[in-house]
């Protein structure tokens, strides 16, 4: 059974944001309008976390692509009331937007405000409803929704390799964001394959968990940044 | 209203004859003033608004509330916890002080126990306001469903389930059980259609000692079941809070803290109806001011435990000095919700311990000052329980701030309309003292009776 | 003669008309008291007491207990849903759901018993209104027509009695 895993390595991160726009349209996530955003609406599933250290002219900027961390030990999913949010056989959190009664209790207990409530029913300006991924359903107003790492894409190809009687290869799924990161910051694979590329970044020693002190364990690695612009 | 016959005089009042406890206690369900419409039309109108509200924000999306990443609890859960936590004033009024013999309690138990079940119905209504499918609510409900997929019962909103449906269960029960006999004698009293409504109520009450002793019975066992139930609802309804990693908020002393705080809201709103009732149903030959003293007196002991549990809290936070839990606990101390924080500890702490402390001050006015003081004070607990913490977690990027909006702010105050208008329909239809039980106090086995303090059912007591 | 009976103003007169009832040769079940607040004080007061309520609440709280064990082990075994890691089948947050319907049995096995055993809901029985303004009756229902006499002397001999035949 394969375990779904992420990194990101922040050295390479440049915070252009092309994994929040990709992400947007594979998983049909509507734009909210500037005035909702402004609300606090808007429904990043990976946003990016930018943070400054320092004074200008000494001022650096650190960036942190900050999706669904598909916890082990999540606390968003003993507290739904309705199961909509369990945990599946491959390691990925999953969220089922017909089983969503709207309660925002697992909003509350995620510790890294990944999760996102539909404020409104959805709706695009022509001509960007054409665009709508057919693969991807859309979700009401009231219920949860969060990143998934594509699941859609992953029972895609995990269903063709078995139509083919061939195992999935490493790198063959591919999230939308590590699709469209133009400096191959985020890798996705099998974690409980020990060579395949996630796992071999995971265990660098440049490697850390986000809040790991919470006790969530995270199926996401973060490599921390070496390069020092002072040095 | 016609004026009352003037007061027996005496230094300490007795009780009145049989009839003319009958005569009072049953005047507000004959007679009805211009005040009662007006009051109706005025508070029926506030909870109007409210339903309509909430219907657009059912029909125009949630969006329309204040309601915001990362903050997704707000006045509702707010207003949920603090009715529930009024509610606490029936249990510890009626059943306590039942199973203890506290002879004082006897023109007390039934305002409380009516308290408590609006209340809890007021604060279960909330769940639902705040949900985003409103009408999927049922799925909390353990039904065999087509999918045969259940409510999940390792959650603490699952527990709310069970928890307030039993609660509110036990407590309609116990509310409703001893009001048969005195439908009994609302029956005897009228004719026509309200003798017809009320001979239905009455369940063929006659009176004998059998009945009396099944109905005592089952009071005492309701009232030890219902102690406990009580304690756990709270404790669950803390459990909503305790549960989720968030800074300040995963604490073991959530429990025992909002079930102390649940006790205290709920003395505080007990005073402030029975002041009211008091004062328009001219009940002064009822509720004497031994009663306010007494319950004011329970107010400052609850008030010095929420001191303690507060104090509890915030030095084992200090002392950890955990760097997300301390910037909530700056938050609410000394930026932007300090205004509000020390609010509430005036309104629960200092008031409370001058008003109360001090026996000059503990009048029948110091407790309603005193119990507005609490209501405000709960409530704004709540409140800062759940939003600084919320818009505070971990990942300062999504730091953010709640702005309540109107149609949140009209749901959360008319709770207050429909609970005044829920108790003025309630004393307009059944006797808001216990006539049985008030009666019943002159009549106390000697057993329960110890030789050394005389049971003196509505004496002063000087201590 | 549908029933013969007597009104008094407090406790003492009605127990010296039950005595006079007992000493006339009347059994206790046929004697009919109904007063308008319990009054354990005196020994009329007292009659009837014995009762199994307290068992049957512990039985309704057995059986709330079972179904509620019931309800979480079948619910969560027939789809095992893994949330955070805990066990399917995990103790801790199925007390609650267990506490909770125990009491919710006890409380509906109490009041069931009280309806069924106070014979609430069902019409018929001697009464008199004046019971509501603080009388209380003492009376036999359906008395043998031989006797109806003695009873409204026996009755009578209390001060302050009003008696009644229907």
């Amino acid at each position: 059974m394969p375990k779904w895993g992420m990194t990101a390595d922040l050295d390479r991160c440049n915070g252009c944001g092309a994994c929040v726009t990709a992400c947007h349209a594979e998983n049909n996530i509507s734009t909210v309008g500037a005035d909702e955003a402004a609300r606090g609406r808007a429904k990043h599933w990976i946003r990016v976390e930018r943070y400054w250290e320092g004074e200008f002219p000494d001022a650096r900027l650190k960036f942190r692509p900050v999706m669904c961390q598909q916890c082990d030990n999540a606390p968003c999913e003993p507290v739904c009331p309705t199961y909509a949010s369990h945990h599946t056989a491959d390691g990925l959190n999953a969220q089922v937007y017909n089983r969503c009664i709207g309660t925002r209790y697992c909003a509350n207990a995620c510790p890294y405000n990944v999760r996102f409530f539909d404020f409104f029913n959805p709706s695009w300006d022509k001509p960007l409803h054409l665009q709508l991924n057919p693969d991807v359903s859309l979700r009401e107003v009231g219920v949860m929704e969060k990143c998934t790492f594509c699941v859609q894409r992953i029972k895609a190809v995990t269903i063709q390799a078995k139509a083919d009687d061939r195992p999935v290869a490493d790198g063959e799924i591919q999230p939308a964001c590590a699709q469209a990161c133009p400096a191959q910051a985020l890798v996705f694979g099998d974690l409980d394959d020990p060579e395949s590329a996630v796992s071999r970044l995971s265990r660098s020693s440049r490697g850390s968990k986000l809040l790991e002190d919470l006790g969530t364990r995270p199926s996401v690695t973060y490599l921390d940044r070496q390069s020092r612009t002072d040095a | 209203m016609t004026r009352p016959t003037p007061r027996l005089a005496a230094a300490a009042p007795r009780m009145p004859a049989d009839q003319r406890i009958n005569s009072d206690l049953l005047r507000p369900l004959t007679e009805t003033s211009w005040r009662f419409y007006a009051l109706v039309a005025v508070f029926g109108g506030i909870v109007l608004a409210a339903i309509v509200a909430w219907l657009s924000q059912v029909t125009r999306g949630f969006g329309i509330t204040g309601i915001r990443w990362p903050i997704y609890w707000g006045f509702y859960v707010t207003s949920f916890v603090f009715w529930i936590g009024i509610s606490h004033a029936g249990t510890l009024i009626s059943a306590i002080l039942r199973l203890v013999n506290a002879g004082w309690r006897r023109p007390v138990t039934r305002c409380a126990e009516v308290i408590t079940v609006f209340a809890l119905m007021i604060g279960a209504m909330f769940p639902i306001v705040h949900l985003g499918r409103p009408w999927l609510a049922f799925w909390l409900f353990p039904y065999p469903s087509e999918r045969m997929i259940w409510p999940n019962l390792r959650s603490p909103l699952v527990w709310d389930f069970f928890a307030i449906n039993t609660y509110l269960t036990g407590s309609v029960l116990f509310l409703f059980l001893p009001m048969i006999p005195d439908f009994a004698v609302v029956r005897d009293k009228s004719t026509g259609r309200r003798h017809r409504i009320y001979r239905a109520l009455a369940l063929g009450w006659r009176g004998t000692p059998r009945q009396w002793h099944r109905l005592e019975t089952a009071m005492q066992i309701m009232a030890i079941a219902i102690i406990p139930v009580a304690v756990s609802v709270h404790t669950i309804v803390s459990f909503d809070f305790s549960m989720a990693p968030v800074p300040m908020w995963q604490t073991t002393i959530f429990g025992p803290y909002f079930v102390a705080g649940a006790i205290f809201s709920g003395i505080a709103a007990l005073l402030i109806a029975m002041a009211v009732l008091r004062r328009f149903l001219h009940l002064e030959d009822y509720l004497h001011p031994v009663h306010f003293e007494n319950l004011g007196k329970l107010l400052l002991v609850m008030a010095l435990l929420w001191g303690y549990f507060v104090f509890n809290e915030r030095l084992v936070t200090y002392y950890g000095n955990k760097p997300a839990e301390m910037a909530v606990f700056w938050r609410t101390q000394r930026e932007s919700f300090a205004p509000l924080y020390w609010t509430m500890v005036t309104g629960n702490f200092i008031l409370p311990l001058l008003l109360m402390g001090i026996r000059r001050f503990r009048t029948i006015t110091g407790c309603v000052i005193a119990s507005i003081g609490v209501v405000v004070g709960m409530w704004l607990e709540r409140f800062l329980i759940i939003v600084p913490a919320l818009g505070h977690k971990y990942l300062p990027y999504s730091f953010a701030v709640y702005r309540p909006q109107p149609v949140e702010i009209l749901i959360a105050g008319a709770t207050f309309a429909a609970m005044t208008l829920l108790y003025v329909l309630f004393a307009k239809v059944v006797p808001i003292i216990s006539i049985w039980e008030l009666k019943a106090g002159a009549h106390v086995p000697s057993a329960l009776v110890p030789p050394a303090t005389q049971e003196h059912p509505l004496g002063e007591l000087h201590l | 003669m549908k029933a013969v009976y007597g009104l008094y103003p407090d406790g003492q007169t009605a127990q010296q008309a039950v005595n006079r009832l007992r000493a006339a040769g009347f059994a206790e079940r046929d004697i009919t008291v109904l007063s308008p607040q319990p009054m354990e004080d005196y020994e009329f007061g007292q009659r009837d007491k014995a009762t199994w309520m307290w068992w049957i609440a512990c039985a309704g709280g057995a059986v709330g207990m079972a179904t509620a064990f019931g309800l979480a082990w079948i619910t969560e075994a027939s789809w095992p849903m893994n949330v955070g890691g805990l066990p399917t089948f995990a103790w801790w947050p199925n007390l609650i759901i267990i506490f909770e319907l125990t009491m919710l049995g006890a409380i509906v096995a109490t009041v069931a018993t009280l309806v069924v055993t106070a014979r609430l809901g069902r019409a018929g029985g001697l009464y008199d209104p004046a019971v509501s303004d603080g009388q209380i009756l003492v009376g036999i229902e359906h008395p043998p027509d031989s006797a109806v006499s003695e009873l409204q002397t026996a009755l009578g001999a209390v001060r302050h009695a009003t008696v009644k035949t229907i």
